[in-house]
């Protein structure tokens, strides 16, 4: 992985989710945006950028770039992400939302076996704070320290960075792999990064129902995380409207489990990991600094 | 997205898949010109999965009793949905009956080939009958032949059913789908096999690159504007409760962590919406803000709703355009709201709900500054930075008597 501030970065596509604003704060963070690639509008300059019609285009001009951040119409994810799969461009960011799922799972057939870091879609990206930004986390909320989080929830990734600011804990690297129903990266990949990342004492995980990403997150700590680990999964009190027949999970249904997705399931998989559980929020400063006290 | 039988079945007819003669039934009057033979099945095109047990399937075997029959199926309501058509359909005599689907598992995140040799699947508990066959790689039909062996099949039949499961994956695959179940599967006494009855469930994300689909999406619509919309077309990124507080947010997470909060806060929410998708309502493309407009005119028109809670924090799209929705709704007459009553009831509000603003974040700058001097009467709008905060006020106004204009 390569989020230092001298790694090339690409934009692929101008959608609603990216803005000029969101670029200047990026540049403004550090980030080495070299260019955008939007079809048809090659030769222009859209939020001062230069812009090529073709990611080969922009790698001929720029060299080899390290991340690209995509953010074209969600029906176009897939034939973007694989032309830069093309280019050889390793760690692929996708920031908009919806993209068709059938879309995704013959993305992931690619991306699984070619070794390639895939974050999103439906995700604002990564924030190391105070060294890079990649995406659109806005970075007021955050202040360098040692506090990783992974979430799969946008909004809800600055909510949580923002109670940790303001109980005076920073962050090491934010991270929302996104919230579609199929995406990229999974929990267990992003916890193993945080606890082989040097800057990182502890780990926030924001969870919300639907799936069980956090459910084989928990046994993954179990196994091998040797790092404190916080939990809070968003929806307690959301009712549970989603039977397992509209859930498009007739497979899990097999396997037997009827609780499937519930945050009841998560939480209960969370401690018998022996990872607390925050029921709120603001409760994950109290949790972390009791943890990382005990260190 | 779920379809109805007629349709599921002339999806299945183009892809190749058997299925019986059939007609579509618009009239009781229409069996009169019937082209398939007696005996015939008469079946109510509803979404229920209980239609047989609630009398909406008749075995008739002249006009007479067909039209009767028809008559009785055309007004009976089968959970709350009354038919606009019927299929009629030539009977036909099953050796056997199976179970099939192709379905996205999305733990898995891979497509997975269902089979059961058995049509009527208790699913508490299915056990060690149903078999499946996760696609990893690209389909071949080879997965399809390794569900038939897994399933007990011996001989030919291994090959007649992996062909319709592989015209199965195909249809999955061409039309974005979540679900594609055939059940039951009949097998005739010569090996025939035939597809009695299907179920198909569009994924909602993919509708619109679909024209047809988003046609039918829209008819649908047309037609059931009413709080059926939810369970007939699935999930649309809300939450159906029914409390005095309704939640609009930019993110599922965010969404439920407010309700999270309003219930921590000894209030009640009501229906909650996530404004980052576009509703299955839209049809056509939509902007944040078409949906923020939306969703306030949702939330507004239903009557247990006293406050709207919206929680924003970071970034949104078309941040600037927001402070403008905002204005314009609280100055909406509630008269105006007609057109979103979801189930076209005779009780208009006749106030808007007050409105609680969490927006947190170096973005909403601007949007503060114009918001706070809108100074409308009777605590009608109030802006918080912070969560916590925004839904203590929202549970309090909740608690208030309603504003009367």
């Amino acid at each position: 992985m390569n989020l230092t501030p001298d790694s090339k970065v690409l934009i692929q596509g101008f959608c609603e989710f990216i803005s000029a604003t969101h670029i200047a704060q990026m540049k403004a963070y550090g980030t080495n945006l070299v260019a955008g690639v939007d079809p048809g509008c090659g030769g222009q300059q859209i939020y001062d950028l230069p812009v090529f019609d073709l990611v080969e285009e922009a790698i001929s001009k720029f060299g080899q770039i390290d991340t690209t951040i995509i953010c074209v119409h969600p029906y176009k994810v897939l034939d973007a992400a694989l032309e830069a799969i093309a280019s050889h461009i390793r760690q692929i960011i996708i920031i908009s939302a919806g993209v068709p799922p059938l879309d995704m799972v013959e993305l992931l057939r690619k991306t699984e076996t070619h070794e390639i870091l895939l974050v999103g879609p439906n995700s604002p990206g990564i924030i190391v704070p105070g060294k890079i930004l990649l995406g659109t986390q806005p970075s007021e909320f955050y202040t360098p320290g040692s506090v990783g989080i992974v979430s799969r929830s946008s909004t809800l990734t600055y909510e949580v960075a923002w109670e940790l600011t303001r109980a005076g804990l920073g962050q090491s690297i934010s991270v929302s792999i996104g919230s579609d129903a199929i995406v990229g990266s999974s929990f267990s990949q992003w916890l193993q990064i945080l606890d082989e990342d040097e800057t990182t004492e502890a780990i926030v995980l924001v969870g919300q129902p639907g799936g069980e990403s956090e459910e084989a997150a928990a046994r993954y700590i179990a196994e091998a995380i040797d790092k404190p680990v916080i939990a809070y999964i968003a929806g307690r009190h959301a009712p549970t409207t989603k039977s397992w027949h509209q859930s498009g999970n007739l497979a899990t249904v097999v396997r037997r489990d009827h609780n499937f997705g519930t945050t009841q399931n998560k939480s209960a998989a969370f401690q018998a990991a022996q990872v607390p559980v925050a029921e709120y929020p603001a409760q994950i400063p109290q949790l972390l600094k009791k943890v990382m006290g005990n260190r | 997205m779920d379809l109805l039988e007629y349709q599921v079945k002339e999806w299945f007819n183009k892809m190749g898949i058997p299925v019986l003669p059939s007609q579509r039934i618009d009239h009781p009057t229409d069996l009169k010109r019937l082209k398939i033979r007696y005996p015939i099945v008469l079946k109510s095109q509803v979404h229920a999965d209980e239609r047989a047990k609630a009398g909406g399937v008749r075995i008739v075997e002249t006009t007479i009793d067909a039209i009767a029959a028809a008559q009785n199926i055309f007004n009976l309501p089968i959970w709350g949905e009354l038919p606009e058509v019927l299929l009629a359909e030539t009977k036909y005599d099953a050796k056997d009956e199976f179970y099939l689907a192709v379905v996205l598992d999305t733990a898995l995140c891979r497509p997975v080939l269902l089979g059961c040799k058995e049509p009527d699947i208790d699913w508490e508990s299915p056990g060690e009958k149903m078999q499946y066959v996760v696609v990893e790689q690209e389909f071949s039909p080879f997965y399809a032949r390794r569900l038939g062996l897994k399933m007990g099949l011996q001989g030919a039949l291994i090959q007649s059913i992996s062909d319709i499961v592989e015209k199965m994956y195909q249809l999955f695959v061409q039309k974005d789908l979540d679900l594609v179940e055939i059940n039951p599967l009949a097998v005739s006494v010569s090996g025939q096999v035939m597809a009695l009855n299907g179920k198909v469930r569009v994924n909602e994300r993919a509708i619109n690159r679909h024209p047809e689909i988003a046609q039918m999406a829209a008819k649908m619509l047309g037609r059931h504007r009413s709080s059926k919309i939810n369970s007939t077309l699935g999930d649309w990124d809300g939450l159906e409760m029914h409390g005095k507080i309704g939640i609009l947010g930019n993110g599922t997470g965010s969404v439920l962590t407010t309700l999270d909060a309003v219930v921590n806060a000894g209030g009640k929410p009501g229906v909650s919406l996530n404004l980052r998708h576009s509703f299955l309502t839209d049809t056509g493309p939509t902007t944040f803000c078409d949906r923020l407009e939306t969703g306030l005119k949702i939330l507004a028109a239903d009557k247990s709703i006293q406050v709207i809670l919206i929680n924003f924090l970071g970034s949104i799209p078309q941040v600037s355009e927001v402070p403008e929705v905002i204005a314009n709704f609280i100055q909406l007459d509630p008269k105006e709201l007609k057109s979103h009553l979801s189930n076209g009831s005779k009780n208009q509000p006749k106030h808007l709900p007050r409105l609680v603003l969490r927006l947190a974040g170096s973005d909403f700058q601007d949007a503060r500054k114009y918001l706070a001097t809108l100074k409308p009467e009777g605590e009608t709008l109030i802006i918080v930075e912070n969560l916590d905060e925004a839904v203590t006020q929202a549970v309090r106004l909740s608690k208030l008597p309603a504003y009367k204009r």
